[in-house]
Formats: C-alpha cells, structure tokens, sequence
C-alpha cells in the first residue's frame, strides 16, 4: 500500500498512542514512548511487523506513544495507513 | 433535559456526513459526545464556525474573556465543548494556527484537554492541514507537550512556538544540511522578491563579494501579490549564471504565517518584539547552525517603518551573545538607487499597477520585466488595467 497523504489515528491518552503517517520517499519510523527505555524496541517491531504485513515501503510513520499494548498500536498503525492510503475497499486479509 | 439530549442526537444525525466504511473513519461530525466520568456529566465535542453561529461566537467570547484571553478576528473555526448549553473549553484554528485555548477552571485536570487538542487536529487535518503550530507562554509548553506539541523555539520568559510534530524542524534542518557549502564566511539573505528588482540584485551581488558562498532564501508565505510560485522564479531567473549562490524556497520555518504572526497577547509591546524574535531566534538558532551561516545581509530601510523595525531587531536577536547558538553578524547594506531614489518593491508594484512598463523597466532587471510583461502586459488594455489595479493594490 501506498501512503498518499497525511492522516492521523489515535489518542494522547494513557494506555493508547498517536499514529501520523505522511507521504515521504524512503521508510521513516519515528517513536516517542514514555517507556522507550523498557519497550521502544518492541514497539519499533510490532510497528515494523504490521507495516511489512500491510506492504508499505514508503513513508513516514511518527508515533506517540503513552504505554498502549501491542494490539492497540497495530490497530492505530493500521489505521493510521488505511486512512493514509486513502483504501475505498479494504483487504481485510491484511489487518 | 432528557428529551433535549434525544433531540439533539437526532439533529446531529442528520447534519452528519456519511460514515466512510472503508477507512473505518468517523472524523467530520460536527458533534460527538464525551463522557466526563471526573464530572459525571455528558460533553458534546462540536465544530463551531464564529462567522456564522453568532451566538456560539459570544458564549467562546466570554470563555476566553474569562481566562484572560481574547477572540482573534482570523479564526476559521472553533473546536468546542458542550455541557448542555455551556461552552466549557475551545480551541481555535487559523490558517496553520492553533488559537485561542481555553478550558473552563472546573474541568481542568481531565482528559478534556486531549479530546480539544485531539479534535483540533483532527479538523485540520481534514482541512488539509497537517502541520499545526501554537505560540504559548513559556509556563503552558509542559500542557501542550501532553497534548502532543513540540518546542521549536523560545523567547525566553515572553513566547514559545511550538508544532505538532516531534521531528518537522529537524526535518527541515536536516534538508538544509544537505546543501551546506564549505567557506569560512557563509551569508545568507531573505527576500519576499515581490517583485524581484535591480535593488534585490544589487543586495546578492554586494552579499557575494564580502562571503564565500550566499544562501537565499524566498519568503514562501503566499500573502504577496505576486504569487510564491512566481517570486521564486524571478529570483532564480534573476540569480541566474551566478557563481557561489544557493536559492532557496522558502518554507513555514522562515517569516511565514507561523513563525511572524500578528498574534495578540494581552501585552502589546511584548508581543511586538516577541513577533520578531521568534522568526530571527529559529533562524540563529536552526536554519543557520545548518548551514553554517555566519552573515545575514539586509538592505537598509528608507521607507517602510515595519521593514526598518525587522532590520533593527535583527541586530538585537541575531547579534546579541546569551542567547542560544552563535551569533550572525548583521550586514545592512544601503539601497541600490535610481535617479536619487531607492529602488522599492513597492514602487514597482505602484508602477505596474499604472501599466508604466517604462519606468518599471529601469527598475527591475530583464528577466522580472520579461516575466511580468508576460504575466500582466499582454492581456487586452481595459481588462489588463482593471485586473492590474485589482491585483497591485492589495500588496
């Protein structure tokens, strides 16, 4: 998939996070996370997985992070690049 | 009230745009409702656009006025939350602008403050604007970096510019390290070129004699009667063949909207040289470390008071040691001048507004004239009149 434009998804909120995506050449993760230390890594992958798992390849992904759990940060990333791509039928085979 | 809350869901369904259910997006509503457990009452988050809900506009009005804050005349809309007929907290949104936050005393401290901030930015977002900023005193950042803002730059003690995302001026910056250029003695050089004349030739030129490589910059802000697109092509048609110059294009970080607003805090001086300090302070203290500048270069000002403010505030900002990154030495050289009087921009505009392509001739170098004859000389003589006036005279 193909991010086409800004989108966003997500809340500020504890225990949840905010996904940005943006058009840009070339893959570029960014994560902010209250606990980077104890999970940035794992958060890095589970973002990585679900990204490789939607087939995007281009792209920025920033994300704020505020302690979610690893299924709420592939929802959020998910959504993020469903709503990026701007997807009218949606594969559902991917999420 | 039950009956009342009924009603306006009924309302609200109707005013509402269609669910997309391929992007599973519910954005766009002009109300959802929030549950308050802190106060155990029901918020209703609405758009509310001040220029046509008059009555809205008020009640936002005496929420501000009440928080020690005032309505700003250029807020396209306001996010809003409801207690029944209470506002209790808005956000504004101007342009890239977020304006105008306040939420009532009592229903601080709860999660109201991210929906608002949330919300804001989701409205953006759908009005194509992605990329958010905010001016706060110094002791509100810590609020609005929970609310996922970031710092860009800071006047210490007066103003703070903050944007929403964590990596847009490093971004910028970044691309600008790029083009860095080996020298001892780098310039740099901010044109609005609106239009580019023999007096922004004469600047670059003079520039380039006392540096080893200039960078120029075009204002990108499309507030200008000649269009952005256009400006940068006349400078780069006018810089044309010159060795050891760069030509930028101009982006949110460099007087634009953001970075040089006409924001309003409740101390007018301080705001006045707050409005300058931000835009000179993110230059000294990002654009230049970039690129290595050393030197900014600037015409004098004989006739526009605001320009002659800029250049004098310039020294004070960029100069100034104690403030964060080296300082850049202030260049200003005197005006190029023609038959005794400074060449203006405004001049030419005044000029071409007239049709006297003539007199514009002397002023502006071949390739602005063969563009501006191009772009405004060729239409058919009423219509081009009409239009020209039209267009010159709001610059």
């Amino acid at each position: 998939m193909e991010i086409k434009k800004e989108a966003m998804c997500g809340t500020l909120e504890s225990n949840d996070l905010l996904v940005k995506v943006a058009p840009r050449a070339g893959l570029e993760i960014v994560i902010s996370s209250e606990v980077l230390r104890q999970f940035g890594a794992r958060i890095r992958e589970v973002v990585e997985e679900t990204l490789k798992h939607m087939d995007v390849s281009q792209g920025q992904v920033v994300i704020e992070d505020k302690g979610a759990l690893d299924c709420a940060i592939r929802a959020r990333v998910q959504g993020a690049v469903l709503r990026g791509c701007e997807c009218e039928e949606l594969d559902w085979r991917i999420l | 009230m039950r009956w009342l809350r009924a009603w306006r869901h009924i309302l609200a369904a109707k005013q509402s745009r269609p669910i997309e259910i391929g992007a599973v997006r519910f954005t766009g509503h002009p109300w959802r409702m929030f549950r308050n457990e802190a106060m155990d009452e029901e918020l209703y988050i609405e758009t509310l656009d001040p220029r046509e809900d008059v009555q809205g506009a008020a009640k936002v009005k005496r929420l501000l006025y009440a928080n020690g804050l005032k309505i700003e005349d250029d807020i396209e809309c306001f996010v809003v939350a409801r207690s029944l007929r209470q506002i209790v907290a808005c956000a504004g949104l101007a342009g890239c602008l977020v304006k105008c936050v306040a939420i009532a005393p009592e229903h601080r401290g709860t999660s109201l403050a991210l929906r608002l901030m949330n919300e804001i930015q989701q409205l953006a977002l759908d009005r194509g604007q992605a990329h958010l900023f905010l001016y706060t005193k110094p002791d509100r950042v810590a609020f609005f970096e929970g609310c996922g803002f970031h710092k860009v730059v800071e006047v210490s003690g007066h103003a703070c510019l903050m944007e929403n995302t964590p990596v847009g001026i490093k971004d910028y910056c970044d691309s600008l390290r790029a083009l860095r250029q080996p020298g001892q003695r780098i310039g740099s050089v901010v044109l609005n070129a609106n239009p580019f004349t023999l007096g922004h030739l004469h600047l670059v030129r003079t520039a380039l004699e006392q540096c080893d490589w200039l960078h120029v910059f075009v204002v990108s802000e499309d507030a200008s009667t000649v269009c952005y697109a256009d400006r940068l092509d006349l400078v780069r048609a006018g810089l044309d063949g010159m060795d050891r110059v760069t030509v930028h294009g101009g982006s949110e970080y460099l007087v634009s909207k953001a970075t040089f607003p006409s924001y309003f805090i409740k101390d007018t001086c301080v705001v006045k040289a707050c409005s300058t300090a931000i835009d000179l302070l993110l230059f000294r203290k990002h654009i230049a470390p970039a690129l290595g500048i050393t030197h900014r270069f600037v015409g004098n000002e004989p006739y526009c008071r605001l320009t002659r403010k800029y250049n004098q505030d310039m020294s004070e900002w960029l100069e100034k040691s104690g403030e964060e990154g080296n300082p850049i030495h202030v260049v200003e050289i005197p005006r190029f001048e023609v038959k005794g009087r400074a060449v203006s921009a405004s001049d030419v505009r005044r000029l071409l507004a007239g049709g006297d392509f003539e007199t514009v001739a002397s002023l502006v170098p071949a390739t602005t004239l063969a563009r501006m004859r191009a772009r405004y000389g060729l239409r058919a003589k009423p219509q081009a009149g009409r239009r020209l006036t039209e267009i010159f005279e709001v610059g």
